[in-house]
C-alpha cells in the first residue's frame, strides 16, 4: 500500500462522505476515552486529596493508651485503672528491640495562649524530641523541641499554624518571642505548618508543643504520661509486636496481657491498609467502567464499519477489478477505522484534560493525568482502531471483483 | 492465439446448482474486434467475467498468450487485471464520490504510479475522449455517454491488450451507442487492442468484425462480419 496523500485523501473522503454517521460513531470512542481518563485522573486526585489528609503521620506507628481492666489478674479485681509511666519508655525500648521510637506524651486540652493583645486556644502536647519521627513536622520558622530542651526543662514551645496566624496576624518570624500559657511565659522556638488532618490529640495546627519534662512539671503529672507513641524499625510489621507489648506492659502494671480493654493499642498501619484497599477497589472500578465504555465505543466503530463495508461492496469490487490487491483493501478499511478512533479519541483526551483542569481549579488539588498516560491512551486507541477495523476489513477483503458487476 | 478456451465449464452453486457454461471452446486472436451475442441468461456475462479473470471456472482450460489462467493467486490475478485487461460495464461502475479524473487515475494508483504523473496521464486520456472540461465533475453530474467514456478512459489508461465490455451501450440511447461503438472500433484499429463486446443488440454486434453466438451454455455459430452487414435492421444504424 502506497502511503501517499491520496491514501489519506481516500480515508478522509470515506469518513466525510457520511459525516453524521462518522460523528456518532466517533462519539462512542470519544466518550469512552474521556470517561477512562477522567476517572483515572479523578481517582488519582481523590487519593492525593486523602493522602494529604493522612500525610504528616508515620505509616508504621502505634499508639498505646492506658485503659480499665476487665479481667481479674494475680489477685487484683477487674475494673482497675493503671497509669503509663515515664519509665515504660526505657523498658519498652529494651524489651522490644524492633521498636525505633518510643515517645511519651502528656497533653491537655483548650489552654488559652496570649501574646500581647492577641489570644488563641491550643492543645498542649508535652513530648520528647523524637516526636517528630511520629508526626511529620513542617517547620516554617525556627526549629523543633530538642533533647537539651527536654533534659533542661526549658520553657520553650513550637506552635501550630492556626495559633501562629491568630497570635501574629501581621506575620513574620515569631521565634524568640514570649507567649503566655496559663501562668508561665514560653519562648517560641519554632512554627509548625504541618496541615495534615491526622494527628494525636488534636490537629497540629492547633497544637502547642513543649518539652515533656516541662509539661509534667506545669501540670503536676509526676512520672505519669498519657500515652506512648511507637514506631517500628524498617520492615517491622507493627501489628505483630502487639502481643509482646501487652505482655511487657501487663507484667509491669499487673493486668492480664489478653485483657484487650486494659490497654488500648491504635495501629496506623491498619488505617492505612484500609484506605489502601479502598483505593485498590476504586481503581479496579475505574478501569472496569472506563475500559468498558471505551470498548463499547470500539464495538460501535466495528459495527458501523461493517455496515459501511456492506454498502461499499460495489465500490470495493470495482477497485479489485481494476487491480487492487486484497491486502490493499484490508489496509484501507483498517486505516479508516484507526483514523476514526484516533481522531475521536484525541478529542476525548483533550476534553478529559480540560475537565480535569476545571476540577483542579475547583477542588484545589492535582487531578491531571500524566503525559505518559495520554501517550498510552493514544497507543490504546491505535490498537483499538486496528481491532475494531479487523472484522470489517476481513469482510471487505473477501469481496470478489464479480461482486461489483451485480447491480443489486 | 491470444485467447483460448478449451471445454470451459461453470456451475453456480446454490440451493439449485446452475450449470451455465457447458464446455465452451473459443479462440480470439490478437487485435480482433468481436462481439458475443445470446439470449438473456445464456451466460454471456459469466463468460466475460471468466475472460476478465473476475471469476473462476470449474473445468477446462483458459489461456491468455499461452499462459494457463487457472487457480491464480490473488496477487497475480490482480496484476493481470491491472496490466493486461481493461473493463467497461453496462452500469459504468464509476466510483460515485470520485471525480472523473480521479476515477481514471485509480488503476495507476494501484500500479504505484506517482501522484502527478497519473494525474497528467488521466487528463491526457480524458482529453482524447473529449472530456477535458468534465474532469472535475462527479459521475452523477454527467450523462450516460459521458460516464461510459470516462469508464473507457479508465480502461485504457493502463494500456491493456484486451478490453472487455459487458453491454457497454446497454444504458445509452442509440446515438450515444453509435459514438461509443465507433470509439471502440477506432481504438481497435489504431491501437490494435483486442476488444470483446457482450451485447444482445444486433446493431451493436454489427459494428464488430466477428459475432460469436452463445446458446445453451455452448458456442453456437460464429459469423464473420468484416463487411458489417449482419444486422437484420440495416447496416447504417444501431437499432435499439
Ligand atoms: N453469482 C451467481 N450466482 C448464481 N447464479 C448466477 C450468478 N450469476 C449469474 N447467475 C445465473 O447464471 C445465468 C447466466 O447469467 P449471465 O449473467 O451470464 O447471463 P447473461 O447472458 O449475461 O444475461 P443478460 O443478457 O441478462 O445479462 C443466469 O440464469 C443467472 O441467473
Ligand atoms: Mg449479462
Amino acid at each position: 500500500m502506497r502511503l501517499d496523500i491520496d491514501t489519506y485523501k481516500e480515508i478522509a473522503d470515506s469518513l466525510l462522505r457520511n459525516k453524521r454517521r462518522s460523528l456518532l460513531t466517533g462519539f462512542g470512542v470519544f466518550w469512552g476515552l474521556f470517561m477512562l481518563l477522567f476517572l483515572i485522573g479523578g481517582g488519582a486526585g481523590l487519593k492525593d486529596l486523602l493522602s494529604k489528609t493522612f500525610s504528616g503521620f508515620a505509616t508504621n506507628s502505634m499508639i498505646v493508651v492506658e485503659g480499665q481492666t476487665t479481667k481479674p489478674y494475680k489477685g487484683l479485681k477487674e475494673g482497675r485503672w493503671w497509669d503509663i509511666d515515664y519509665r515504660d519508655v526505657e523498658r519498652l525500648k529494651m524489651m522490644v528491640p524492633e521498636l525505633d521510637v518510643v515517645c511519651p506524651m502528656i497533653s491537655t486540652w483548650g489552654s488559652s495562649v496570649v501574646y500581647g493583645a492577641q489570644t488563641s486556644s491550643a492543645g498542649i502536647k508535652g513530648v520528647e524530641a523524637s516526636y517528630k519521627e511520629v508526626e511529620t513536622v513542617n517547620l516554617k520558622y525556627g526549629r523543633y523541641i530538642n533533647e537539651v530542651d527536654v533534659a533542661q526543662e526549658r520553657k520553650v514551645c513550637v506552635i501550630g499554624k492556626r495559633i501562629y496566624n491568630e497570635l501574629f496576624p501581621e506575620g513574620g518570624d515569631p521565634c524568640g518571642k514570649y507567649i503566655e500559657v496559663g501562668a508561665v511565659q514560653l519562648r517560641i522556638v519554632g512554627v509548625d505548618f504541618n496541615s495534615g488532618m491526622m494527628s494525636i490529640n488534636g490537629q497540629a495546627s492547633q497544637s502547642l508543643v513543649m518539652p515533656i519534662t516541662l509539661a509534667a512539671k506545669l501540670y503536676h503529672r509526676g512520672s505519669k504520661v498519657d500515652l506512648l507513641c511507637l514506631t517500628g524499625k524498617k520492615g517491622v510489621k507493627m501489628s505483630s509486636l502487639e502481643p509482646r507489648l501487652r505482655s511487657v506492659m501487663g507484667r509491669q502494671h499487673l493486668f492480664d496481657p489478653t485483657d484487650k480493654p486494659a490497654m488500648m493499642v491504635l495501629n496506623t498501619e491498619q488505617i492505612f491498609s484500609i484506605v489502601d484497599n479502598l483505593f485498590r477497589g476504586l481503581n479496579f472500578l475505574i478501569w472496569l467502567v472506563g475500559l468498558g465504555t471505551l470498548l463499547a465505543g470500539a464495538i460501535g466503530v466495528s459495527n458501523i464499519m461493517m455496515v459501511t463495508v456492506k454498502e461499499r461492496t460495489v465500490e470495493i469490487g470495482i477497485r479489485r477489478a481494476i487491480g487492487a490487491l486484497p491486502q490493499e483493501i484490508l489496509m484501507q478499511i483498517i486505516l479508516e477505522s484507526v483514523s476514526l478512533t484516533i481522531i475521536a479519541g484525541s478529542f476525548g483526551i483533550v476534553f478529559a484534560t480540560f475537565m480535569l483542569r476545571a476540577l483542579e481549579l475547583i477542588a484545589k488539588s492535582t487531578f491531571q493525568i500524566g503525559f505518559w498516560t495520554a501517550v498510552a491512551a493514544m497507543l490504546l486507541l491505535a490498537v483499538l482502531g486496528v481491532v475494531a477495523g479487523l472484522a470489517p476489513a476481513l469482510r471487505a477483503m473477501h469481496v470478489k471483483p464479480v461482486d461489483a458487476m451485480r447491480d443489486e | 492465439m491470444q485467447i483460448e478456451l478449451h471445454n470451459v465449464h461453470k456451475t453456480y452453486e446454490g440451493a439449485q446448482p446452475l450449470h451455465v457454461l457447458k464446455g465452451v471452446n473459443l479462440s480470439i486472436e490478437k487485435g480482433e474486434f468481436v462481439s458475443i451475442m445470446g439470449a438473456s441468461g445464456s451466460g454471456k456475462s459469466t463468460l466475460l467475467n471468466i475472460l476478465g479473470i473476475l471469476d473462476n471456472y470449474d473445468e477446462g482450460e483458459y489461456f491468455v498468450d499461452g499462459q494457463l489462467i487457472k487457480n491464480l493467486s490473488e496477487r497475480s490475478a490482480a496484476r493481470y487485471r491491472n496490466k493486461m485487461l481493461g473493463f467497461v460495464f453496462q452500469s459504468f461502475n464509476l466510483i460515485s464520490f470520485k471525480t472523473a479524473v480521479e476515477n481514471v487515475e485509480l488503476p495507476l494508483f494501484y500500479q504505484g504510479v506517482g501522484r502527478k504523473r497519473r494525474h497528467d496521464m488521466a487528463m491526457e486520456y480524458l482529453e482524447r475522449l473529449g472530456l477535458k472540461e468534465w474532469a472535475g465533475h462527479y459521475p452523477n453530474e454527467m450523462s450516460g455517454g459521458q460516464k461510459q467514456r470516462v469508464a473507457i478512459a479508465r480502461a485504457l489508461i493502463t494500456h491493456p491488450q484486451i478490453i472487455l465490455a459487458d453491454e457497454p451501450t446497454g444504458a445509452l440511447d442509440s446515438k450515444t451507442s453509435v459514438e461509443v461503438m465507433e470509439l471502440l472500433g477506432q481504438l481497435n484499429r489504431e491501437e490494435k487492442v483486442t476488444i470483446i463486446v457482450v451485447t444482445h443488440e444486433s446493431g451493436v454486434a454489427n459494428c464488430t468484425n466477428r459475432i460469436i453466438h452463445i446458446k445453451d451454455g455452448v458456442i453456437g455459430n460464429i459469423e464473420e462480419n468484416s463487411r458489417h452487414n449482419a444486422s437484420a435492421f440495416g447496416t447504417t444504424t444501431v437499432m435499439k
